[in-house]
């Protein structure tokens, strides 16, 4: 039976996650000069995909994800996620993960992922129960009534995650989340990171500044010039996965990884 | 040995010295009458004693909501608003280095010898500190976690509510140990200087007359009441600040509470 075979919608409606950015420009203000920050950038991005975002210091990598996140809004262009614009943080569409120190000191780590939920006046048993499924799905079963100073750097930023993920929104961004974590730790939370990615199927932005963790992480890898940020490449990284310390020393790696840093050092 | 049990020597032998001393002869009872006998003179005096510490606890807790409730409010109104911020806080500042006790006798004459004089003086003494410590513990909270709620969707009266107000208890606490204690040093100081009732009062009073037994019982209620509030604000503060990790809300704050301004 194919009754609306030859029926083609004008627009099909855009699977949760995709992410779309057109002509996006951003200029700040001074009291002397006007500095272009972001100029004409265009990026789309299909759902369940980790891209990642690279580029040297003050390439606007960093304010891209805050218009994706709704924390600040582009002065040219359009950014659409689930094919409608981005005009205000919408924590049913979007999760952001911070630098380290972004966790209520004087909430639990569960009470920390109810956080969002308890905005909302999501009942309390509810809160919980989520908070519950969210902290197990980063790896911290029974941490769930520590303070954060009583957790690691590597375990706040698994709350983090849980908290970013609480509402099980579509798309994930992550600005430099294992900046401040020693590269042992940093190592653990790529591969924890790709397996809680893997369970859900999320589209994830994550901005480094490490090529290795670009490389290794992504399937896609943006890189950008510096001010006016745009981007200058597009690599896709096809190793396959689950990815592997052992490909880190690989050819394949290493030609990725020289081809971003060539960007970089152009620009900067 | 740990450190509690030492420090609880260290009190029981300082106690023990202040009763041998004077009894062996070493001390004239003048100087430092014994233990015994401080406390026998309170007890035997015990009605004006309670009369005195009435009067002296009185005008503490009014002053106390002066200049708590005052410091707290405006030190987060002018903490969070930059402009009232660079226009008052300089001023604040200084006024704070000034010897404050020097408008002690102005406010005798503008208010008399009772209890109001005590009342306005101790409130400004106290609110001054406060003000600065709230203020300065509004600035100093992260960014980066206001940040974080907006991206979850928080409302203004949201971030005010559950993101400045619970991370600015530490330093509003530390605010209010330093106020309540200059409020305290504020009464006594004002009822030792002119007055006609209070703890301070009778001090000066037994003073003048050398009748050290009944100054040092006077000293000893003044000890007691900064010990019971001590203790008070400790409590509010294991409570409320259980999150912080030993260096503001743990043994490190009677540092910043022993800090005083020019008297």
């Amino acid at each position: 039976m194919q009754p609306l075979a030859n029926i083609t919608p004008l627009k099909p409606a855009p699977r949760a996650g995709t992410i779309e950015l057109r002509g996006v420009g951003q200029v700040f203000r001074t009291a002397t000069q006007d500095v272009t920050a972001l100029d004409d950038v265009s990026l789309d991005i299909r759902p369940g995909r980790f891209v990642v975002l690279v580029g040297p210091s003050g390439c606007g990598k960093s304010t891209l994800l805050m218009m994706l996140a709704g924390l600040r809004q582009q002065t040219s262009g359009t950014v659409t996620i689930n094919g409608a614009p981005i005009l205000q943080p919408d924590p049913n569409r979007v999760g952001v993960v911070f630098q380290e120190p972004s966790l209520f000191p004087w909430l639990t780590a569960e009470q920390n992922v109810e956080f969002p939920l308890a905005l909302r006046g999501t009942p309390k048993s509810e809160r919980r129960a989520r908070a519950e499924e969210a902290l197990k799905l980063v790896g911290l079963d029974g941490f769930g009534k520590r303070h954060p100073h009583e957790l690691s750097g590597g375990m706040k930023q698994r709350v983090s995650i849980a908290r970013g993920l609480v509402q099980d929104p579509p798309v994930l961004l992550m600005d430099e989340p294992f900046a401040a974590l020693d590269e042992q730790t940093r190592m653990t939370m790529g591969d924890e990171l790709l397996r809680i990615w893997a369970a859900t199927g999320k589209t994830v932005v994550f901005v480094t500044h490490s090529l290795t963790e670009a490389v290794y992480l992504a399937d896609e890898v943006v890189v950008m010039s510096a001010r006016p940020g745009r981007i200058v490449d597009q690599l896709q990284v096809s190793l396959p996965r689950p990815r592997t310390y052992e490909m880190l020393s690989g050819d394949a790696f290493g030609a990725l990884r020289e081809r971003i840093w060539r960007h970089i050092r152009k620009s900067a | 040995m740990t450190t509690t049990t030492l420090r609880r020597l260290i009190v029981l032998g300082l106690i023990a010295l202040w009763e041998m001393l004077p009894r062996s002869g070493l001390v004239p009872e003048l100087f430092l009458p014994s233990l015994s006998s401080t406390l026998v003179a309170g007890w035997n005096e015990a009605g004006e004693y309670g009369q005195a510490l009435t009067v002296t606890l009185y005008e503490v807790a009014i002053s106390m909501i002066f200049a708590c409730g005052g410091g707290i409010l405006l030190g987060a109104i002018v903490g969070s608003l930059p402009r009232p911020r660079i226009l008052i806080m300089p001023m604040v500042s200084s006024l704070y280095a000034v010897p404050l006790v020097i408008l002690y006798p102005v406010f005798t004459v503008w208010l008399g010898i009772g209890s109001e004089s005590k009342i306005a003086f101790a409130s400004i003494y106290g609110f001054l500190p406060t003000m600065l410590a709230t203020s300065a513990g509004i600035q100093t909270i992260d960014p980066q976690l206001l940040l974080a709620a907006r991206s979850m969707g928080a409302t203004l009266s949201q971030r005010l509510l559950r993101v400045v107000l619970p991370a600015a208890i530490p330093t509003v606490l530390s605010g209010l140990r330093v106020g309540g204690a200059l409020v305290i040093v504020g009464v006594v100081v004002s009822e030792m200087l002119i007055s006609s009732a209070g703890i301070g009062y009778l001090i000066s009073r037994y003073r003048t007359i050398l009748d050290s037994p009944h100054v040092f019982a006077g000293v000893l209620s003044v000890l007691a009441m900064a010990i019971v509030f001590n203790a008070a604000i400790r409590s509010i503060e294991r409570k409320a600040a259980i999150w912080q990790t030993g260096t503001r809300g743990g043994r490190d704050t009677t540092a910043a509470a022993n800090l005083q301004p020019a008297t």
